[in-house]
């Protein structure tokens, strides 16, 4: 659905819904007692923006989110280049994972809470925890899927086994590992927001829950639709990101959502 | 995509590892730590609270939840998607606005929910069904959308009318992609479930979760870990087989129409 034009129709769309939402909200017509118009949204939203209230909030969230992506980048990419390389880890170590690959991270919360208390430990532990998973699935597969067809390959050119690492497999499997650090950036940001309402009261999901208890609508709304476009931003630079980084996969990768 | 299709399931031993852990965590026995209670005292939590009957009334509010909210998404999820898929003035006006609700992260729509509803009984399943319904809705409508031009020819071949077309030729093609999106949409909606009852403590087994955490129960919360794992198991699973039973009647390859 992404064109490179101008999408005309769209925009309109956007702005008829708003204003739509705006005068459904000003004439009354809508029954919800507690849905501010998009006018008082930006208002709130000025405001905290204007207070710093934002700015403190998102930073927080967002170094969550970097420390996170990172750490679940790096253990999740791990695992997953072990088992796809190892056949022995997979007969004997792959089925404790799949066991474990489907429980709902947000079960852990209570679990990280009764060990971490309120902090950024705890948020840390079920972002990771979420994360890992699709780093890995999509490394290993990466990895193994080449290991059958290159093989034959460095095998003719006699190379070692960190030669075929290096220049074999990582290189083929370097599309996959990239749509599993995007699909795992987007598990982040999810479970730092799930985990700021529950577990660690600070950023970005914090400030949409105590907007709420405090019944600040507009406030609540500024900061739901802020948390939306960022989403979207920073998807955005990530598909930029892996185009330029492989030019030959970036638009494959990029459909693989 | 790259899916782990190569494996198929791995080998049943591969789960000794595990229960090595659990069976040391048992023989040590943490004592001193109220925070590590081993796994008997677990399975001791958690009988208590099948006693009290609070577990399964709790289960059956989550799953009753779920399994509502999985078939409602599906079928509004499915008919937008086909609809909207089928019009190209559609996409291109509603393509921005379905961007941002599909890039919206899901567990915001529950204050928002909570916001205009209130809590009531109705309050999970809408959020639920507003954050699954997305992933198949945009699924179905993309692989709609991408319906080869030769499928459309064969429709004018064959003179198909627009109903026969519909059933025929563009239902069918759109199935694996759709199947797709309900894969998303299934841990997500499980996850958001659990989210909304422990925001909102409305019955089910996340606000259970959260009570007996903030009562530092900490053997009903891993025993309650444990039960959520095994759902969250059970239910990929048999989503798995599903689609792999309705899929073994499509060609290969069919299932990979992804993304938008």
């Amino acid at each position: 659905m992404r064109a490179d034009r101008i999408n005309i129709p769209g925009i309109v769309t956007l702005l008829l819904v708003a204003a739509a939402w705006e005068a459904s909200v000003r004439t009354g017509l809508v029954t919800f007692e507690y849905l501010p118009a998009p006018s008082a949204i930006a208002v709130a939203f000025a405001g905290i923006v204007r207070s710093g209230e934002l700015l403190t909030n998102t930073a927080h969230t967002l170094r969550s989110v970097l420390i996170g992506w990172v750490l679940a980048g790096l253990i999740g990419g791990a695992l997953g280049l072990i088992f796809g390389l190892s056949r022995f880890a997979r007969r004997w170590f792959l089925a404790s994972l799949e066991v474990l690959r489907p429980l709902p991270a947000i079960a852990f919360l209570p679990v990280a809470l009764l060990l971490f208390s309120f902090s950024l430990t705890t948020e840390l532990v079920v972002m990771i925890y979420a994360s890992i998973w699709p780093m890995f699935i999509n490394t290993m597969g990466g990895v193994s899927d080449v290991a059958s067809r290159l093989h034959d390959v460095s095998l003719t050119l006699k190379l070692t086994r960190m030669q075929t690492l290096w220049k074999v497999l990582l290189p083929a499997a370097a599309p996959a590992i990239v749509v599993g650090a995007r699909l795992c950036l987007g598990t982040t940001l999810v479970m730092a927001i799930i985990a700021e309402m529950i577990g660690n009261p600070h950023g970005l999901g914090y400030a949409v829950v105590s907007a709420l208890m405090s019944i600040q609508p507009e406030q609540m709304f500024a900061y739901v639709l802020f948390i939306g476009v960022l989403a979207i931003a920073l998807n955005y630079c990530l598909i930029v990101a892996t185009r330029r980084l492989l030019p030959a996969y970036g638009r494959e990768a990029a459909n693989h959502v | 995509m790259f899916r782990r299709a190569s494996f198929g399931l791995p080998p049943l031993r591969g789960l000794l590892p595990l229960l090595f852990l659990l069976v040391l965590w048992q023989a040590i026995d943490p004592k001193g730590s109220p925070y590590f209670p081993p796994p008997s005292a677990w399975w001791t939590g958690l009988a208590a609270l099948a006693r009290s009957g609070r577990l399964a009334s709790a289960l059956s509010a989550t799953l009753t939840t779920f399994f509502l909210a999985i078939a409602l998404a599906c079928v509004i999820g499915g008919l937008a998607g086909l609809l909207i898929g089928r019009s190209r003035g559609a996409r291109r006006a509603l393509g921005p606005l379905l961007e941002f609700c599909r890039g919206l992260p899901p567990p915001v729509m529950v204050p928002v929910g909570v916001l205009l509803l209130g809590y009531v009984e109705g309050l999970k399943l809408v959020i639920v069904v507003l954050v699954a319904v997305w992933p198949i809705l945009l699924n179905t409508a993309s692989s709609t959308a991408a319906l080869s031009d030769l499928l459309g020819e064969v429709s004018q071949t064959f003179r198909l009318g627009r109903f026969a077309t519909l059933r025929k030729i563009v239902v069918p093609s759109a199935v694996p992609a759709f199947l797709v999106g309900v894969r998303g949409a299934v841990p997500l909606a499980i996850i958001i479930t659990l989210l909304v009852e422990m925001l909102t403590s409305l019955p089910g087994i996340g606000s259970l979760i959260v009570i007996s955490q903030r009562q530092f129960h900490s053997a009903e919360v891993y025993g309650l870990l444990v039960v959520v794992g095994l759902v969250g198991f059970v239910i990929n699973g048999a989503f798995v087989m599903i689609e792999g039973m309705l899929l073994s009647r499509w060609p290969p390859r069919a299932g990979y129409v992804q993304g938008t």
